[in-house]
Formats: C-alpha cells, sequence, structure tokens
C-alpha cells in the first residue's frame, strides 16, 4: 500500500534520528561550551571531556569545575547548554515551559525543569542515549543467542546433522565437563580474574573437553554407529522451558538480587530474556527456505552444509530478522523505560525517560515531566511497532 | 485427549523444578544475610563489645534456620576447599576461608591461620588498642591475599601478633598449587538447605516473611484476593470489547469502521499503558488540575451497613481507572490477531457455502469464523496470566493497589526472599497452567488436534 510506505519511512527516520542523538548527545546538550576562547587560547571542553575520559589528554589548567562562571572571550555553547543530572538551583522547584526563568543571557530550559531545576529537555536527551544502549545492546545479544540457535535448528531440523554417538555426545557432555572443570580448578591454579580471560578459558575448556571425550568415546562399539543430533527437538524443549519462566517478573527479582544496579546488567538481562523470539521466528523462516528448490541446488553441486547455511540460506532470511529485530528493539526499549520508572536495576543517578516519568508522580501538576518522556517513548515504541508489523 | 493433556500435565512438574532451581539459586546469590537480620539489635551491637558471644548466638541462629546445612544435595568443588565448609556460619568468613583456600590450596593452614586471627581479633580489645583491633576486625572480613598480607606486615605491639604473622606465613610458604588442578564430588543426601525448603514448601508451608515475620502465605492471600479481582475484571472487559471488535472489523474489510479500528488500535498497542495510567492519576486522581474526579488509593472502605448500590460504586470508582489502563493493552491486541485471523477464514470456501445458504452476515460472523478463528484468542489467553500479573506490578504501583504486583515490588525493593521466591514460583505455576489451559482448549475447539495430537500453528 501505498500509504504504508510514508509511514514506513517516517518510522526509519526516526529511530535513526534517535540513534544520532543518542551517539551526538554530548554536542547537543552539555553545561560545557562546545568551543569557547578563554584564557588566550581556543578550547575545545566537551571533545576535552573525552580526551580525558580515554586518558589522551589532562585536564584543563586550572581546573574548570563551572563553565559557566567563566570568562571568556566568546563561547559557542551546545543547542541546550545543560545536562542532563546538573541542577540549577535559581530554577528549581518544577519550572515549567512558559514560566518566568532566570536563566540571564543564557537559552531558557526549553521543556522545564524539577525540583532540582534539573533541566529536562537535557534529561530527555540522556534518556534517549540510555534508550538506545538498552535497545541495541540487548538487541545484539538476543540476536548472538538467537541467530545459532534457531538457524541450526530450522535449517538441520531433526535430521540433517549426521555424525557418530560418540561426536555428539562427547560434544556436549565432554565440553560441558570441559567448562565445569576450567571453572572450579583452573581458574584458581591460573589465578583468571579478568572477564575476557575467564570468559576464553570457559571456551578452551569446552573445545577440549569435548574433543577428548570424543576422541575416548570412539573406542566403544556402541558409539561408534552414526545418528543424527536431533536440533530441532532440542531447541523446542529449551524455548519451552524458557517461555515457561516468568519474564517480567524474573528480572525484577534477578536486578533486585544485584548489589549494584548496572545498565551491562540490564542489557544482558534483556537480551538473554528475549531470544526466544528472535530464535523461533527465524527457525519458522529457514524451515521454510530449507525447501527451496536454490537450497537443493547448492546441495546438489557439492557445497558443504554450513556454507550453505551461512552463504545462502541465512542472507536471504535477513528481511524477517530484521522485522523481528524492530519489534524487538522497541520491546526493550519499553522494557528499559518499565524498569527504571520502578527504579528497578538502573543507576539512580541515571536520567532517563522512565525516571522523568516516575520523578513526575511526586508533582501531578508539573506536566512537562510527565508528558515529554512518554510522548518520546511512545513515538519509539510506535516505530519499531510499524517497522516490526508483518504484512 | 486425555493422552496429550496427560503429556502436556507430565512436563509441568519439570518446568517447575527448574524453576524452584533458579529460585534457591537466586536466594544463594543474594549478598544480604538473613541470618543478622533475624537477629536481634541487642545482639547485633554486641558484636562490636563481644565478638566472640556474638559468634555464638550467630551459630544459635544460623542452625535454628537451618543454615548450617548444605545448600544442595552433592557439592562440586575444588579438592582443595574441603566438603564441610557449609558448617563455617558466617558467609563473610566462608568467602575469606574459600578465597585463601583457592590461592594457597593448603586448608589446615589457611584455617590455623585464621584461628588464630579470631582469637587475637576477640583478645584484643578496642579499649586497649583500638587501632590494632579495629585492623584485625577489618582482616575478618579481609579476602584479598596480597592486601591482607600488606595489612598485617604494618601490624606491630601485640605480642599474640607474631604468632599470627607466623600462620601467614606458614600458610604462604606451604602452597600445594597442584591440589588445586583436582575437582571433587561429595554427596551430602537429603540433610541439605534446598530439601528442607522444597518439603517444607509442598507440605504447605512457603515460611515467614523476613520484614515483618508474618506467613508469606496470608500475605500472598490477601494480595491475590485484589490481583484476581483486578485481572478477572480485566480479562473480561478484554473478551467482551475485543471480539466483537475484531470480528466486524474482519466481516466489514476495508469499510470506515475497519479502516479507524485498525489505526485506533495500532496507535492504543503502541502506547505505553504505565504512561497512560501514569497520565490518568496526574490528571484525574489529584486536585492539580482540579479534575480529582476518581479516588487516588487503594479500593476503597465500604462502611457498614451499605446497600450493594453503594459497595458497586465506591469499588467501581476505585476500579475504573487500573482496570481500564490494565485492558486496553491486550484488548488492541486480541482484536488485532483476531481481524487477521478472522478474515483468513472469510477467504474459505465454507464461507461462500453458508452465504449461498443465505445466512446473515452475523451468524456467519458469529457461528462459524469465530469458533474457527478462535486459536489466537485461546493463544492469546495462555499469555494474559502472566502478562497481566507482570503488568499489574506496574498498574498497581501506580494506583496504589495492594495487590500481588505490589507485594513484588516492595519484597524485591527490601529483599525479602521468601516473599519474592513464591510470588515468582506462583507465577510460574499460572504461566504453565495458562499454556496447558490453552492446550486444551485447542484440543475442545479443533478436533484434528484430538487426533494428532500435535498443537495447530496458530499465527
Amino acid at each position: 500500500m501505498k500509504k504504508k510506505g510514508w509511514l514506513r519511512k517516517a518510522a526509519i527516520t526516526w529511530l535513526i534520528g534517535l540513534f544520532l542523538i543518542a551517539v551526538f548527545a554530548d554536542f547537543i546538550a552539555n553545561d560545557r561550551p562546545l568551543i569557547a576562547k578563554a584564557e588566550g587560547e581556543l578550547r575545545f571542553p566537551v571533545l576535552h571531556e573525552y580526551g580525558s575520559a580515554l586518558g589522551l589528554t589532562a585536564p584543563y589548567q586550572p581546573v574548570v569545575r563551572n563553565w559557566k562562571r567563566v570568562d571568556t572571550e566568546w563561547a559557542l555553547w551546545p543547542v541546550v547548554p545543560y545536562s542532563a543530572g546538573a541542577t540549577d538551583l535559581k530554577n528549581s522547584n518544577f519550572k515549567s515551559p512558559f514560566d518566568a526563568q532566570e536563566t540571564g543571557p543564557r537559552a531558557r530550559h526549553y521543556l522545564g525543569t524539577d525540583k532540582l531545576g534539573r533541566d529536562v529537555l537535557a534529561g530527555l536527551i540522556a534518556g534517549s542515549r540510555v534508550a538506545i544502549f538498552v535497545g541495541i545492546g540487548s538487541l545484539l545479544i538476543s540476536l548472538l543467542i538467537g541467530v545459532p540457535m534457531g538457524g541450526v535448528a530450522g535449517f538441520f531440523g531433526n535430521d540433517g546433522l549426521r555424525g557418530s554417538r560418540a561426536r555428539w555426545w562427547g560434544r556436549s557432555v565432554g565440553g560441558l565437563l570441559g567448562v565445569l572443570y576450567a571453572w572450579i580448578s583452573l581458574l584458581p591454579y591460573f589465578r583468571v580474574e579478568s572477564f575476557g580471560l575467564t570468559v576464553a578459558l570457559l571456551i578452551t575448556g569446552f573445545i577440549v573437553g569435548g574433543w577428548l571425550l570424543s576422541l575416548l568415546l570412539r573406542l566403544v562399539p556402541f558409539f561408534r554407529k552414526p545418528t543424527s543430533f536431533p536440533a530441532d527437538s532440542i531447541f523446542l524443549q529449551v524455548v519451552e522451558l524458557f517461555v515457561n519462566i516468568p519474564g517480567l517478573v524474573l528480572l525484577i527479582a534477578l536486578l533486585a538480587v544485584i548489589n549494584q544496579p548496572s545498565l551491562w546488567i540490564v542489557v544482558l538481562v534483556i537480551g538473554v530474556l528475549r531470544w526466544p523470539y528472535v530464535a523461533r521466528h527465524l527457525r519458522a523462516e529457514l524451515l521454510r527456505i530449507r525447501s527451496l528448490p536454490y537450497i537443493e541446488a547448492a546441495r546438489i553441486s557439492g557445497l558443504g552444509k554450513w556454507r550453505i547455511l551461512f552463504h545462502h540460506a541465512l542472507p536471504n532470511a535477513l528481511g524477517p530478522l530484521m522485522i523481528v529485530s524492530a519489534f524487538g528493539l522497541g520491546g526493550a526499549i519499553l522494557l528499559e523505560a518499565f524498569l527504571s520508572f520502578l527504579g528497578i536495576g538502573i543507576p539512580t543517578d541515571q536520567v532517563t525517560w522512565g525516571s522523568l516519568l516516575r520523578a513526575s508522580r511526586s508533582r501531578p501538576d508539573a506536566w512537562w515531566l510527565a508528558v515529554f518522556p512518554g510522548v518520546l517513548l511512545t513515538f519509539t515504541v510506535l516505530a519499531a511497532n510499524i517497522l516490526g508489523e508483518r504484512n | 485427549m486425555l493422552r496429550y493433556a496427560f503429556r502436556r500435565l507430565s512436563l509441568l512438574p519439570l518446568s517447575l523444578f527448574l524453576l524452584s532451581l533458579v529460585c534457591f539459586g537466586l536466594l544463594q546469590l543474594t549478598p544480604d544475610d538473613p541470618v543478622r537480620r533475624l537477629l536481634p539489635d541487642e545482639q547485633a551491637r554486641m558484636s562490636s563489645n563481644d565478638p566472640g558471644a556474638y559468634d555464638r548466638s550467630y551459630r544459635l541462629a544460623a542452625a535454628s534456620l537451618g543454615y548450617d546445612r548444605p545448600a544442595f544435595y552433592f557439592t562440586l568443588q575444588n579438592t582443595a576447599l574441603p566438603d564441610t565448609l557449609y558448617r563455617v556460619a558466617r558467609p563473610e568468613e566462608r568467602s575469606v576461608l574459600k578465597a585463601f583456600t583457592l590461592r594457597t590450596g593448603n586448608w589446615p593452614a589457611v584455617q590455623k591461620y585464621y584461628h588464630t586471627l579470631k582469637n587475637l581479633a576477640w583478645e584484643v580489645r578496642p579499649e586497649d588498642a583500638p587501632e590494632t583491633s579495629t585492623t584485625l576486625r577489618r582482616l575478618l572480613l579481609q579476602d584479598d591475599f596480597d592486601r591482607a598480607k600488606s595489612t598485617l606486615s604494618t601490624l606491630k605491639g601485640n605480642p599474640g601478633l607474631t604468632s599470627l604473622q607466623l600462620a601467614f606465613q606458614e600458610m604462604e610458604n606451604g602452597k600445594q598449587q597442584s591440589r588445586l588442578l583436582l575437582p571433587s564430588f561429595h554427596w551430602h543426601g537429603t540433610n541439605n538447605q534446598y530439601h528442607a525448603w522444597i518439603s517444607r514448601l509442598l507440605s504447605g508451608d512457603p515460611g515467614v516473611s523476613l520484614t515483618d515475620r508474618r506467613p508469606v502465605g496470608s500475605k500472598i492471600g490477601r494480595a491475590l484476593k485484589w490481583t484476581a479481582l483486578l485481572n478477572g475484571l480485566a480479562i473480561l472487559l478484554v473478551y467482551l470489547i475485543s471480539i466483537p471488535t475484531g470480528l466486524y472489523m474482519a466481516g466489514y474489510r476495508g469499510g470506515y469502521f475497519d479502516t479507524i479500528t485498525t489505526i485506533g488500535l495500532f496507535l492504543l498497542f503502541g502506547i505505553p499503558s504505565f504512561w497512560v495510567a501514569t497520565l490518568l492519576t496526574n490528571f484525574f486522581t489529584t486536585p492539580a488540575f482540579g479534575m480529582d474526579y476518581f479516588p487516588s488509593m487503594g479500593f476503597g472502605e465500604i462502611p457498614d451497613g451499605s446497600s450493594w448500590w453503594q459497595i458497586i460504586s465506591i469499588r467501581g470508582a476505585h476500579l475504573f481507572l487500573p482496570v481500564l489502563c490494565l485492558a486496553y493493552p491486550s484488548w488492541a491486541y486480541v482484536s488485532r490477531h483476531l481481524r487477521r485471523s478472522a478474515s483468513h477464514e472469510l477467504d474459505q470456501a465454507y464461507i461462500k457455502t453458508a452465504r449461498l445458504k443465505g445466512l446473515s452476515r452475523s451468524a456467519i460472523l458469529w457461528r462459524h469464523v469465530l469458533r474457527n478463528a478462535s486459536f489466537p484468542i485461546i493463544t492469546l489467553l495462555a499469555g494474559i496470566f502472566p502478562a497481566m500479573l507482570a503488568g499489574s506490578v506496574l498498574i498497581e504501583r501506580i494506583f496504589n493497589l495492594p495487590g500481588m504486583g505490589q507485594l513484588l515490588y516492595d519484597a524485591a525493593l527490601t529483599r525479602d526472599w521468601p516473599v519474592v521466591i513464591i510470588v515468582v514460583l506462583l507465577n510460574g505455576l499460572l504461566t504453565a497452567i495458562g499454556l496447558l489451559l490453552a492446550d486444551l482448549a485447542y484440543a475442545f475447539a479443533d478436533p484434528r488436534v484430538r487426533l494428532n495430537g500435535t498443537k495447530p500453528s496458530a499465527s
């Protein structure tokens, strides 16, 4: 339909715009100037902040705590000259966008302030960064788990993967034992503490354990018999188990366990809880694709099965995968807003759309606190839904 | 049919068992210490004056709660660790011992060091040597080997310190790294915490809340009543509205009604209900804008001797907004799905037959299409139980209603684990029951399911 076309375009534009705002948030809303001439030299305070965070540059001397008090010859300020968490006590106690504001020559608080005079627009921009981070991060995690699982289950089914019993039993049981051994004994022995090394050691344990046990099992005649690996049945069972787990309730319980709230943990938990959606859609799509003639042709021409899966089948499933991803993105962003609205799992000093909404509950007549974050959230979810709509 | 139901039913205990394992795992991972919370405050104060006596009362309290037992049926751990580590009651102590043993591999030396340290820390009174005493007590919790070493080397003055430093050196020199390479498996039998917990749970005693010592069962019972009322009304509303909406949208495909409702439902589905609920509470339950038409909290008080009409009007005023907010996302969802499956059915040949027979449009929709298009309704019914319980966390929180969602939220924030875990388990049970009911309903609606024993692919 013609009408659908412009809607999709608008949705894509909205999401890309949000992404750009999230990436360049520091250049749009910041309480330090982009470029300023002070102390007789040209300074780039916002860029410099990145430099010192990365350890590349030393802070300006003398250290500037508040750029608004610095006498600059001239300065180019961001569009919103306020930072998300920074208080402005002159405009505290819920100034509406239309109230008289004491901002002096600087820009008004376009969308009002909260109790401590924190700028709502700056908060919304910082919130979009959190939303995009959680949305894309958790989506990537669900894709990372869901694509291999759903791809293998859908493409190979129950009889596509053939090999000796020793191979399947060895790899699954031996791999598990290898991981356990690496966890129990090798980690303390080598005194591994960093996260990356731990993961590397566990993966090594899986591979070596699987290889050793399958070599060993090959000596037993019973295990030499060829069978097919029931990938699809196992996949369905695992998904069934995951679906039975009450996602949101478990999420609240899980995040309450964790002492130090952090966005990374929220991303991880949302990603892990939502992979079945991705995997199921991919499985259904590959079930259809694997019976198409061109796959048959590729098989007859002697290509390896993994090559067919990765080079021929999966690229064809990309479209439906994008649709599920768009839908998942919206869901994850909604879930993040939900959690920060409840104040669970997200650091308290982080301004998000949900935290602004929560703040509005303590002061019902401050409508700007309730309306603007909600509108942004709604548009984002609607955009994701439009893209995720199956026609 | 029966066999089909039975097969589904047999998977239910497995799911619940796994969920109970997850819950119990969570319980083990929790950073705070339930025993300390149960000790009276005087005893907690005693910990600074007389740590020895505190330790004894802690042990007693831990034993009375069953925390002196192993956590699970077996332990799989490093050989360097003793299989009786669980007998060390305090978690902080346990983590120090574990870290040091995993570092040196020499359990007896670690044990000796810790024993010396403990005795010394209890002996040195804060009045006599305040600095040494605090350092020693801090060392009791220090699970970083290198930091403990540097702290120890700075200490001097007390004769007992030399023996402590000696014990530490012995531990450091007597490293048995190679022991770390062996794992060990130890079977504890049924005398363990999980077994005790699960058997108490199965016999109908979910324990007491950690915050107010009230039985979890009664707390949940009281909250469940309200959540059931709220969600029951919401589900009723959803189906009462969405079945006609979906059917007539499909029946008058392409017409004005269909177009407008499609757009409206799409918008409704996308608007987050917790935002709408926040707006509604802000505008209509507070005097901020002069529009406080609805009461703001709870379910209302019913005065004695009020008539049934008064009861309904009071409860209705309190329930109207929450039920609306709880129902509208599902309403949009169900209608849209029903429209899709109903329009699929309307293209089938049997509808043409029915029309040729001269049946009216509404007779076709209600008698023929609805039954065949009912799969998505059933699928949604399965998902609606848990989704609504989750949804009521927000709605109950926003409207201040004392239901399950509020209970879960409060319990999670105060780390009241017995309550959180029972709510999670209950929710898992509801999810599983919902799925089971849906499967049975599929079989009821479509005889093919009964014959093949497979679930239809409902879109």
